[in-house]
């Protein structure tokens, strides 16, 4: 183990993978986990193995390929974010009753923060309720090494192990040390055994109890042979405070006491918090006055102590409930835990330059030239009293637009449209209703909620915004685009329109999202037959992700005639690209050249005619 | 050392991180530092951190970096305390008049922050016809003009060549030396 190399958390994460063995590895992307399963498929092909990788169309499909490939023997994992093991939780719980053959990963990644997830959940969480052992790695170096471990349990207690690093640790770009021998292929040999892989209720009689045992064997382990993850950092001077860390927090406690020079806090690091080792836990506290306890997200190790009763940490309001917990917030914690006197350097001059240079907060929101924007400028301008449920994904941000009044979870666009529906049905007053929804996000899980609303002939437009690409995550492919993963893989590319008419929509019609004006009447056409026939009517605005053009196309470069511009700022609220601004002193809109990428659409936008061709001028 | 690297989306800011890392793992140096990721953010705001050492957590702590480099002037100031006293900031004007805040500069003459401004955008406009996508390496170039993070411009021209896409190294090498050559 000599070569280092500068790589991704998730590349990190992957080349583990890949060096353990693992011959079938599955996703749905998600950030922040999305990079790990094509790094899997570059190293597979460095390294000459065979490693099969394919993108589920969700994660519960993905979880169930992957576990089901292990009942033989061979090494497998499942890779997405937190949020999409709610989604794959019902073959999670079954699996983690199961007793496994083959070595069986789960990775998970957390996103605290958020940056971009619709909860702050912590999946060490869903672990203990599984009752499945959980790596929490604090470095990406560590996330790796950990990966080694993961499988070795896995095969030793035939149960599922999970790796849950969180968006600093798949997003840290660190130097780490690579292997170049890779571990053997395991032989499928599933044994025909139902007792063993059929989930039936008489067996949880055995499963149970069973699941129960391993938990007390692994907690042993942890206790005793997994010191390299579970250790205490001893502190060079006086010792004021202890610390059970785990996660980056514990990076972070390490280079502050590096950088500052800090001698005065000695540290448990705990990196495997389920089952916890409590022991350990137990011993560390009983040789400290008080113990301040941090991790991410929540409060897992805190709620497995035994005594909390010189516990510092959630429960008692040390550590904040919510939120990411940054360098700076933790030096303010352990501050107060010790009663010393913190410094807030609030610098009054910035904040008042701030507000004198008009330095306002800069949101994301789609990119210019976005073929969304242009879709939900004719959604709304059709139809401004609709309702407008839609979906996760970039055109999330159509929020900007006003064009996004509801988003619960992957697909719930269609399901909330029909939610929408009812309620006014029962009213009995037309409520026109058009929802959004991503190509890849419609076949994750907005596929049932269509079928549903056909046969209870639900009245909504549904808008699928297919740009060819999963755009938010980075790129990855779908089914209705048809490349696969790997290089020189062909799948098959299902069509949008022949699904839809499968699911019994009688109302399809496909479209160039950039036609905005066209796209308005389509919009009141579609709702007009949805309304009247009473069934979902579905639109598909097409135009690719502007990330992925390999050409540009031609340009239509704008301008804004300020002497036809009257600064109403319609503009700016309706349609929002970055690369137009308002002047605050002119009270003009203007083109902002630095971020317009001259896609032209914006001459369709101003009511009064004032954003012209530049060849015009 | 500490970087912070700070500007928006669709500006090259991880190709920066990137090329001090190369750089620092040439010499033997551990790295580590965070990427930023997810949400669509062309236009919104991004901050990359970039540690040199022997450092596990790659995030820098407020009022630590040594360096800041910042793609465009309001997210320098929106970032500004990050810097620690004392230290550096490379930063792409597009308005030098509004950055002439008075009390911007108070601030900044009161922790002793070194200022190195560089128009890009102009620069970028007449010398390479407004693409503005060599912006990343315009910063690197004046970082090394400015003779801040303690990187070379012969270690930077090297560090383009091995990571930029073949067809472009030439462009790119232009543009580094047009930064270094406005920081001087």
């Amino acid at each position: 183990m000599s070569k280092r190399s500068i790589l991704l958390g998730n590349e990190a994460i992957a080349r583990g993978i890949v060096e353990a063995g693992c011959e079938i590895a599955t996703a749905y992307p998600g950030t922040p986990s999305s990079e790990i399963l094509p790094a899997v498929a570059a190293y597979s092909d460095q390294l000459g193995t065979k490693t099969a990788v394919e993108w589920g169309a969700n994660e519960k499909v993905a979880y169930e390929m992957a576990v089901s490939a292990s009942f033989g023997g061979k090494r497998t994992c499942c890779i997405m974010k937190q949020v999409g093991l709610n989604v794959a939780a019902d073959p999670f719980m079954s699996t983690a009753h199961f007793d496994l053959k083959g070595g069986f990963l789960l990775v998970v990644s957390d996103d605290p923060g958020p940056h971009s997830s619709q909860t702050e959940q912590d999946s060490r969480y869903f672990a203990m309720f599984a009752k499945v052992p959980c790596f929490d790695p604090s470095t990406a170096e560590e996330a790796k090494e950990m990966v080694f471990d993961a499988y070795d349990l896995s095969e030793k207690h035939g149960i599922v192990t999970m790796l849950r690093p969180t968006g600093k640790v798949d997003h840290a770009r660190q130097d780490v040390p690579l292997r170049d021998e890779v571990l053997p292929p395991r032989k499928d040999e599933f044994k025909k055994d139902p007792k063993r892989w059929v989930c039936l209720p008489a067996g949880v009689k055995v499963n149970h109890p069973r699941l129960n045992d391993k938990n007390d064997a692994i907690r042993n382990e942890f206790e005793e042979d997994y010191g390299k993850y579970n250790y205490v950092v001893p502190a060079k001077g006086t010792v004021r405070l202890g610390i059970i860390a785990g996660g980056t927090t514990f990076a972070f406690l390490s280079d502050m006491i590096r950088t500052s020079g800090r001698d005065d806090i000695e540290i448990l690091k705990i990196g495997t918090p389920v089952p916890l080792p409590v022991k350990l836990c137990d011993e560390f506290i009983a040789r400290h006055e008080k113990v301040l306890v941090l991790e991410q997200t929540y409060p897992v190790i805190e709620t497995q102590l035994n005594d909390r009763t010189k516990i510092m940490g959630r429960w008692n309001g040390f550590v904040p409930r919510a939120g990411e917990l940054l360098p700076e917030l933790i030096e303010g914690i352990i501050a107060e835990c010790l009663g010393d006197k913190v410094e807030t350097s609030i610098d009054e001059d910035v904040r008042s330059a701030m507000e004198e240079m008009h330095v306002t907060p800069r949101p994301p929101m789609l990119c210019p030239g976005c073929p969304h924007r242009a879709s939900f400028f004719a959604i709304r301008k059709a139809l401004p009293k609709a309702i407008n449920p839609s979906d996760i994904g970039c055109y999330t941000l159509g929020i900007m637009q006003k064009g996004v009044d509801s988003a619960i979870d992957m697909g719930a666009a269609v399901t909330a449209a029909s939610g929408f529906y009812l309620a006014s049905k029962v009213d009995g007053e037309e409520r026109p209703v058009v929802a959004t929804i991503g190509d890849s996000t419609f076949f994750h899980s907005g596929l049932t909620g269509l079928a549903s609303a056909v046969y209870n002939r639900h009245a909504f437009v549904l808008a699928i915004l297919d740009n060819r690409i999963t755009a938010m995550t980075g790129g990855q492919s779908s089914p209705n685009v048809g490349t696969k993963l790997r290089k020189g893989d062909q799948g098959v590319q299902i069509d949008l329109e022949q699904v839809c008419r499968g699911c019994g929509v009688s109302y399809i019609k496909t479209v160039e999202a950039y036609d905005v004006n066209e796209n308005v009447d389509v919009v009141k056409d579609a709702w007009a037959y949805a309304w009247e026939n009473k069934e979902p009517a579905v639109l598909i605005f097409k135009h690719p992700c502007i990330t992925i053009l390999k050409e540009p196309p031609t340009p239509r470069p704008v301008r804004v005639d300020p002497e036809v511009c009257i600064g109403c700022k319609y503009c700016i609220t309706s349609f929002n690209c970055p690369g137009l601004v308002f002047d605050e002193s002119s009270k003009k809109a203007y083109i902002d050249e630095r971020y317009c990428v001259n896609c032209g659409v914006c001459m369709s936008v101003c009511p009064h005619g004032a954003i012209v061709s530049r060849e015009e001028a | 050392m500490q970087f912070v690297i700070v500007g928006t989306g669709g500006q090259g800011i991880l190709f920066a991180s990137k090329s001090l890392g190369h750089i620092a793992m040439e010499k033997g140096r551990s790295v580590v530092g965070s990427e930023v990721h997810g949400m669509a953010q062309r236009g919104g705001s991004v901050v990359s951190h970039f540690k040199v050492g022997e450092y596990l957590s790659p995030l820098v702590k407020v009022g630590e970096a040594d360096v800041l480099l910042a793609f465009d002037q309001n997210e320098a100031v929106r970032n500004l305390h990050y810097l620690r006293d004392g230290g550096k900031l490379v930063v792409n004007l597009y308005d030098p008049e509004a950055f002439e805040n008075d009390r911007l500069q108070s601030s900044l003459d009161r922790r002793k922050i070194e200022v190195h401004p560089v128009e890009g955008y102009s620069i970028l406009k007449e010398h390479m016809g407004g693409r503005f996508l060599f912006l990343n390496v315009l910063i690197l170039g004046a970082m090394c003009g400015a003779g801040v993070g303690g990187v070379s411009m012969d270690e930077m021209s090297q560090a383009i060549r091995d990571l930029a896409p073949a067809r472009f190294v030439d462009e790119n090498l232009k543009v580094l030396k047009l930064g270094y050559e406005a920081a001087r």
